[in-house]
């Protein structure tokens, strides 16, 4: 067994520098974690996130170029190595077994890793790609067929508006058929109430500003002001007071 | 903790439509929620107040002064919160019939508690929910206020509120609806009246009137929208300013729809005179 090369010590040397880089960043985002408060903008934990990921990306790169080399190398003692004094640190180095702890988080990285290669149900990556190509121009030009403005789609109003699921608690205006109903409405509110005021043309601005009188009373019996002052409400909430008698 | 609030009147034509609009902000459907809440309010008990008799001058007189402050000190309205729903009102319609009002109230319907009865008052659970009068001069524009919360246990409540030295004074239902805006809460809600108050009873009531006998306290329906945000250490000076500028930015959010305004310090006074 020979002495590792130059070049050897050099790789040697990357793969140490890759992992001080990672525990730094990691360490930094504990730090900002336990200190910071209040707790870290997302953004910037996304940064660091991000970065934790990057070096990950580059030890692992690191390590799979030179695998061949980092399999074969073996360490041992020279002759020397202060064996007697500096036995723990000599351990350490010698030691090829994993620590126990360490040894559970990597079976459960193999275990989430193995889970996320099994979940092959939804599209492979080049279907995806292809969809997300597909659909923007598909959607465009679908788009484009169409008429838009109004609450309906004209298969819609076709089949006839009252059989349309919106989904909707509130009843959608439909402009096209309605114009024709509310002109009607309008024009009898017109003479019953307003007799000065004649419709001037079909007009289609005009029917807003005259509503219904039944809607104005009710409108105007809605509007009004709370009659108990927000200070005598909360004060009842919080002593039972009742309003007025203090 | 700490609770910074503002809070909004709103009249009743304006509920629907702030509805929609706190929907579309906070990007959430309103959580309907349903409360009674029971007002209680400290008591002296007798005896306690009589310990400075004569001029006495013992070195026992400064604990004792201590204690007697400590007892007897601060006095609060303190309330106490069940959540219930509404298919919780209106459950003695289903009782009466059997020809046997009384039956939820004895300690024998442990039977019965197994039925699909709506309401029982028995598994109602509960929280006491004791809050600070707001403090006093603050420059910043909110409303804030000490605040604690702590589970009671489920049934009857008043035997336990006593021993502690509380008295119940009354209780009403608060009807409303909640949205979750990052740290903030916003409860827009009002004040429900039980049908008539029966000056006798003095004590919670053990079944729930129908939910349409329920009136509001404010004749005109209206609400009172309310954005509150917990800040667990108070005495976080960063942590309150920055929940007091959450605050101020849905107040400038809402500015067209609602004005959001500290609240009267004294109408949220829970001193007990």
């Amino acid at each position: 067994m020979a002495a590792p090369t130059h070049e050897q010590l050099k790789t040697l040397e990357q793969s140490r520098q890759r992992l001080v880089q990672l525990t730094r960043s990691l360490a930094s985002l504990i730090t900002s974690l336990n200190q910071s408060d209040p707790l870290p903008s997302w953004s910037s934990l996304q940064s660091q996130a991000s970065i934790i990921s990057n070096n990950l990306l580059s030890v692992s790169d690191h390590l799979s170029d030179n695998r061949d080399l980092l399999t074969s190398l073996v360490a041992y003692p020279g002759p020397d190595y202060p064996g007697r004094t500096q036995a723990n640190t000599l351990e350490q180095l010698l030691r090829t077994k994993l620590d126990p702890r360490v040894e559970d988080w990597v079976a459960r990285g193999r275990k989430a890793g193995v889970s996320a290669l099994e979940d092959r149900s939804g599209l492979a990556e080049a279907e995806l790609a292809e969809l997300w190509d597909w659909a923007p121009v598909e959607a465009n030009q679908e788009a484009r067929r169409r008429n838009w403005g109004g609450n309906y789609t004209l298969e819609e109003r076709e089949m006839g508006v009252q059989n349309v699921v919106t989904g909707l608690a509130r009843v959608l205006e439909d402009e096209g058929s309605e114009s024709e109903e509310e002109d009607e409405e309008e024009g009898e509110d017109d003479e019953m109430e307003i007799v000065g005021v004649r419709r001037q043309s079909a007009g289609a601005g005009f029917e807003f500003d005259i509503a219904p009188a039944s809607a104005a009373q009710h409108h105007q019996q809605k509007t009004v002001e709370p009659a108990v002052p927000l200070e005598d409400i909360l004060r009842f909430m919080t002593t039972g007071a009742e309003p007025g008698k203090r | 903790m700490h609770e910074l609030l503002l809070f909004a009147s709103v009249p009743a034509h304006q509920h629907h439509e702030l509805l929609q609009q706190l929907a579309g902000l906070t990007a959430m459907q309103p959580r309907h929620r349903l409360e009674r809440r029971l007002i209680f309010k400290a008591y002296r008990k007798p005896g306690l107040i009589n310990t400075r008799v004569g001029a006495s001058q013992d070195l026992q007189g400064n604990e004792m002064q201590r204690l007697n402050k400590m007892l007897n000190g601060g006095m609060f309205y303190t309330q106490v919160v069940g959540s219930v729903s509404e298919a919780d009102f209106g459950a003695q319609l289903s009782t009466a019939p059997s020809g046997d009002p009384d039956a939820p109230m004895s300690g024998t319907d442990s039977g019965a508690k197994f039925e699909n009865r709506p309401y029982s008052y028995e598994s109602q659970p509960w929280k006491l929910e004791f809050r600070d009068i707001p403090e006093a001069g603050t420059r910043s524009a909110v409303t804030t206020r000490l605040m604690a919360s702590a589970s009671l246990p489920r049934g009857d409540i008043t035997t336990p509120m006593n021993a502690w030295g509380y008295s119940f004074v009354t209780e009403y239902v608060v009807e409303g609806d909640v949205f979750i805006l990052n740290d903030i809460v916003i409860f827009l809600h009002r004040v429900l009246h039980y049908p008539a108050e029966s000056p006798g009873s003095h004590e919670p009531r053990r079944q729930l009137p129908p939910f349409q006998q329920m009136t509001p306290l404010e004749k005109t329906g209206s609400y009172v929208l309310q954005a509150s945000i917990a800040v667990q250490d108070g005495g976080n000076q960063e942590m309150m300013k920055t929940a007091s500028q959450h605050l101020f930015g849905l107040r400038e959010q809402l500015k067209s729809a609602v004005r959001l305004e500290q609240a009267d310090r004294l109408s949220l006074d829970t001193r007990a005179k």
